[in-house]
């Protein structure tokens, strides 16, 4: 939605391996994905040390909103895993093609 | 004064007062659990890390795989513990088995709500205190009185594996699904509707109140909507989630 509306391409593999070269399409892609990993497997000092690329390479506001929508998707993700949730039935029918091409249906464990 | 008030990184006003707020309340009673209880939910919620139950389980190849118990640090009894520990280490493996095997010990379905709201919710501040490089906050006043313990008569089964509030009939909680607002992760929690609106003011804090929003107009965020985005897929991703 975010590219149709900026005009922008983003290459949907940075969210499924993260690599330097499907991170290019995403300002700062490199610093906020390593930010990412770190708080999500919660490695302190590889977190102190993405902190302050992430600082250095954007700000210290977007190291904080980069912490808080990370901490949101801490929360719902296990909020869906843990009540079963479903795909809405538009969201399903919208991404077929999208989660044959990046192998999403192997995260559906639940087979919900 | 609140925990994110007094951290020297500089964050916007909603978010300390968001935070906070959430944070007080997590050892409050709720409705269906007492701050004593809610209070050892977080205590567990934090402990799940360093419990060796959990690091073995994670590693192996199925969870159901390998015995064991939990470290215990609470007085919760060992249902919830399962509950909590495997919502905050290995969420992405969870089972509707899982779901009605928890229940099956006795655990309410209202009390199994409000469990994943408050270990969940601790998850979440504690997820953002350590991205921003700060202690996690200290628990709060805890307050022993009774809950209501009144379940809401909007309840029907589904979608997922519990009971939740449907849009279509909310009652005095439609304001709930504003905006059109009927993705499944708002509803998910619902059946204990005032703690369910107790997490969204976290959450909404913390990502974005309305994400139908066109790019971030009105909304003021230090990152783009294209990254805020990438990040959300991004840690779901790395936690395994389908949905």
């Amino acid at each position: 939605m975010s590219g149709n509306d900026t005009g922008d391409e983003y290459d949907l593999t940075a969210v499924t391996d993260g690599t330097d070269e499907s991170l290019s399409g995403i300002a700062h892609g490199r610093q906020l994905n390593a930010f990412v990993e770190a708080v999500i497997v919660r490695d302190r000092e590889a977190v102190d040390a993405a902190r302050a690329a992430l600082v250095e390479s954007m700000d210290l506001d977007a190291m904080v909103d980069a912490a808080a929508t990370i901490a949101a998707f801490n929360a719902f993700p296990r909020i869906a895993d843990a009540t079963g949730i479903p795909l809405e039935p538009a969201k399903a029918d919208f991404t077929v093609e999208l989660r044959d091409d990046y192998d999403l249906n192997a995260l559906n464990h639940a087979g919900v | 004064m609140g925990h994110f008030a007094t951290v020297t990184t500089p964050i916007r006003a909603d978010l300390v007062e968001g935070l906070d707020a959430g944070w007080r309340h997590l050892t409050e009673t709720g409705s269906w659990l007492t701050g004593v209880q809610r209070a050892e939910i977080v205590t567990a919620a934090r402990a799940a890390w360093d419990c060796a139950f959990c690091a073995e389980r994670k590693t192996a190849l199925s969870p159901q795989s390998v015995t064991g118990v939990h470290d215990r640090s609470s007085g919760l009894p060992a249902s919830w513990v399962d509950v909590i520990h495997r919502v905050v280490t290995d969420s992405g493996r969870l089972t509707e088995q899982w779901c009605q095997d928890a229940l099956a010990t006795g655990l309410l379905e209202d009390e199994f709500v409000e469990v994943l709201n408050v270990a969940i919710a601790t998850t979440a501040i504690d997820s953002f205190a350590f991205g921003i490089g700060t202690q996690p906050p200290p628990l709060g006043q805890v307050h022993s009185e009774p809950a209501a313990r009144a379940r809401t008569p909007y309840g029907v089964p589904g979608v997922g594996w519990i009971a939740t509030i449907s849009p279509e009939n909310a009652g005095d909680f439609v304001d709930f699904y504003a905006n059109d607002s009927h993705f499944y992760i708002r509803r998910a929690l619902t059946l204990v509707p005032e703690e369910c609106r107790e997490f969204w003011k976290i959450a909404n804090v913390l990502y974005l109140e309305d994400p139908r929003v066109h790019e971030l107009d009105g909304v003021e965020r230090g990152i783009s909507r294209a990254q805020m985005e990438f990040l959300a897929a991004r840690a779901s991703m790395l936690l395994d989630c389908y949905y």
